[in-house]
């Protein structure tokens, strides 16, 4: 595999790199309300940059970036200590969706807005009964004048706490489980709706649960075909198992600071869990480098899934053994990353979608 | 166990049950709740002979408290306060001992300034992460040769660490007054107390995650049901019992090590596994997991990190 990037490649990344380093700066925690907007801001600088969104088509503010392109800005990215995507969930979850099931007008309507985080948004999936059992939810879309109205309970719902809108699965009916969902998408300030924040293991409101009480829907934010929810939402987890919203520049950089780590506190006894980790992120890397050639199908995506986030875990856990107990600096990181092995689906449930659905191992 | 012994776990527990609020006793400004410790002493945890005004309770007695507390993550000056008692028995000063020990074991709160840290300490400058160190009103240090009670100035400081159920503090200490000699076999006597809190961490810790897979239901079944979960629990298991069999064979310097080696790392997988096998719940603020997974992280620290003690193994095997 020839890694080598081509001409334009190399100047988009001198591009991202010189424009990182002059803006890049520290922001408060993105789940406060002031850290929030300050996230809301740097998005917005991004997209004056047409830099939120690089592999979108131009119309939707993107630069129709290739695979590779992309990779590369996200290397840039993360190597540049830029902040956290606040617009992730829209960008990397409901895009690819709508990229694939919406209508021109859905798109016409809802992208231009998401990358400039005029409308950030959260994922509303789980719901307390139904975690890793998604198809048992039950939260329902009932018929009314002109659209929708939903009753029901969700959680863990991302950046809820403060984002603007919500996208997420509702029982229509008729049938059970994996039959008879759609896909819709909500005002998270529409009546009827309470957010509860929910304070995470640091402290701080990273997710949140969301009551809905006869919410209105309109029949325009219906995302395919009502009915179809369960193929429309699952035709693109893929996504958020997978590389995107994984990328590899995310794990190369915090192998890279912990190498630096490593050269401030030498200490033999750790060499090799901190060679260990940063071959990983290296081998991570090639992974995904190699899904240029032939793109990751979804049960794949699962594989992906279970390597970064158990290796974003031995990263932090590494540079904590480093560290001691005062862990300046990496301490939130290693908390977060505990929340990969069960977020977008836990690692349970990613080593059953291999071994059945990749090694056919009988269900 | 002994009947008396039982009997003993027994009383802690139920205490701990009934009067154990660890997030109330994390914000108060001792960072544990008096009541509990008044409760705690007048039950006679405390390694203290008679003579002393103690209850005669010995290190097994104060084990078992230990692994107790460890179970609930109450906080609590027991393990400041045995380290200090056991420091001061060692020195063998019969005047020191008679004018301390009574009041220790009324409940007045000890700690113990020692080199864990592997370096010189020579008595002068800032001691970090001593246990209960802002408010202990006996405090003892030792430069690795010599025991010495020593004031604690009033520029002691709670230092926030990760874990909100030790109370940690940095002190600088003054006025030296020495006691006699230090004996190194404490620093082995504060690794094994602390591994017996630690077995009492990790058991609890797998009783709660099996409780909450046994009633968590998903797929139309208790998720403790699948097998991917029995077998990480099994191994979880397996861990608890190999690490209470580590903590409890404590003889000397290289067994003392081994222990604090083996339970730490132990405590801290089982936290860890505690945590993915609650799913969503677990990394909220409101479920006590993430207090499990700090204070694993944070015993594992104190008294000197694995890779510490394997460093020293190293030199002695």
């Amino acid at each position: 595999m020839d890694l080598s990037l081509d001409a334009e490649t190399l100047s988009f990344q001198a591009e991202v790199r010189a424009w990182l380093a002059s803006h890049v700066r520290s922001l408060s925690s993105m789940d406060t309300a002031e850290g929030f907007e300050e996230h809301r801001a740097w998005e917005r600088s991004l997209a004056a940059e047409r830099l939120s969104v690089v592999s979108w088509p131009a119309v939707y503010g993107g630069r129709e970036a290739s695979l590779l392109q992309w990779l590369v800005f996200e290397e840039e990215y993360h190597a540049s200590g830029a902040p956290g995507r606040v617009s992730q969930n829209g960008i990397f979850l409901l895009a690819p969706t709508l990229f694939a099931h919406g209508t021109d007008e859905q798109r016409a309507r809802i992208l231009p807005a998401m990358a400039r985080a005029d409308e950030v948004w959260a994922q509303a999936w789980s719901e307390p009964e139904a975690g890793s059992d998604l198809a048992s939810l039950r939260s329902t879309a009932t018929r009314c004048d002109g659209g929708w109205l939903l009753r029901g309970q969700k959680t863990w719902s991302s950046r809820a706490a403060f984002a603007d809108r919500a996208f997420g699965l509702f029982r229509t009916g008729p049938g059970e489980r994996h039959r008879g969902l759609t896909y819709l998408l909500f005002d998270l300030r529409s009546d009827g709706v309470t957010v509860r924040p929910i304070d995470q293991l640091d402290g701080e409101p990273g997710f949140a649960e969301i009551f809905l009480d006869d919410v209105f829907v309109p029949d325009h934010d219906v995302v395919g075909e009502v009915g179809d929810g369960w193929r429309v939402a699952m035709s693109t987890a893929g996504n958020e198992r997978g590389l995107t919203l994984r990328s590899p520049g995310r794990f190369t950089a915090a192998a890279s600071r912990l190498v630096e780590l490593y050269r401030k506190n030498p200490d033999p006894a750790l060499r090799d869990r901190v060679v260990d980790a940063w071959i990983g992120a290296q081998a991570y890397r090639l992974h995904t480098y190699g899904a240029l050639a032939s793109p990751l199908s979804g049960p794949a995506a699962s594989v992906t899934k279970v390597f970064w986030s158990e290796l974003d875990v031995a990263l932090h856990e590494t540079a904590l053994d480093l560290l001691g107990e005062v862990a300046p600096g990496w301490r939130d990181g290693w908390l977060f990353s505990l929340s990969g092995p069960i977020y977008a689906g836990t690692n349970e449930i990613q080593r059953n979608v291999i071994a059945e659905r990749l090694l056919g191992l009988p269900r | 166990m002994t009947p008396e012994q039982l009997a003993l776990r027994d009383a802690v527990r139920s205490l701990l049950a009934k009067h154990s609020d660890v997030r109330a006793a994390i914000e108060t400004p001792h960072g544990y709740d008096k009541d509990v410790w008044a409760r705690l002493t007048d039950i006679g945890v405390l390694p203290i002979p008679e003579r002393y005004g103690g209850s005669g309770a010995t290190r097994a007695e104060t084990t078992i408290a230990l692994e107790e507390l460890g179970r609930t993550l109450t906080p609590s000056p027991l393990l400041a306060s045995t380290l200090a008692v056991e420091a001061l028995l060692a020195a063998e000063n019969e005047e020191a001992c008679e004018r301390l020990l009574p009041r220790i074991a009324d409940g007045t709160v000890a700690t113990l300034i020692w080199p864990w840290h592997g370096t010189e300490y020579d008595l002068d400058g800032p001691a970090r992460y001593v246990l209960n160190g802002d408010t202990a009103e006996i405090v003892l240090a030792t430069d690795g040769t010599d025991l010495y009670e020593v004031d604690p100035g009033a520029a002691r400081e709670h230092t926030p660490t990760m874990d909100q159920t030790r109370r940690l503090a940095t002190v600088t200490p003054s006025g030296a007054t020495r006691l006699g000699p230090w004996d190194p076999g404490v620093r082995d006597i504060a690794l094994a107390a602390l591994c017996a809190e630690q077995v009492g961490t990790a058991a609890r810790a797998l009783e709660l995650t099996v409780e909450h897979t046994k009633t968590r239901v998903q797929f139309g079944r208790p998720i403790g049901s699948f097998q991917a979960l029995k077998h990480r629990m099994a191994d979880m298991h397996v861990l608890v019992e190999t690490a209470r069999s580590a903590a409890g064979a404590f003889t000397d310097e290289i067994s003392a090590a081994v222990a604090k080696v083996y339970c730490s790392e132990a405590l801290f997988e089982v936290a860890a596994e505690m945590v993915q096998l609650h799913g969503g719940i677990a990394i909220t603020w409101e479920h006590d997991a993430h207090l499990y997974l700090k204070r694993a992280h944070g015993s594992g620290q104190l008294f000197g990190s694995p890779v510490m003690h394997l460093q020293r193994l190293k030199a002695k095997i």
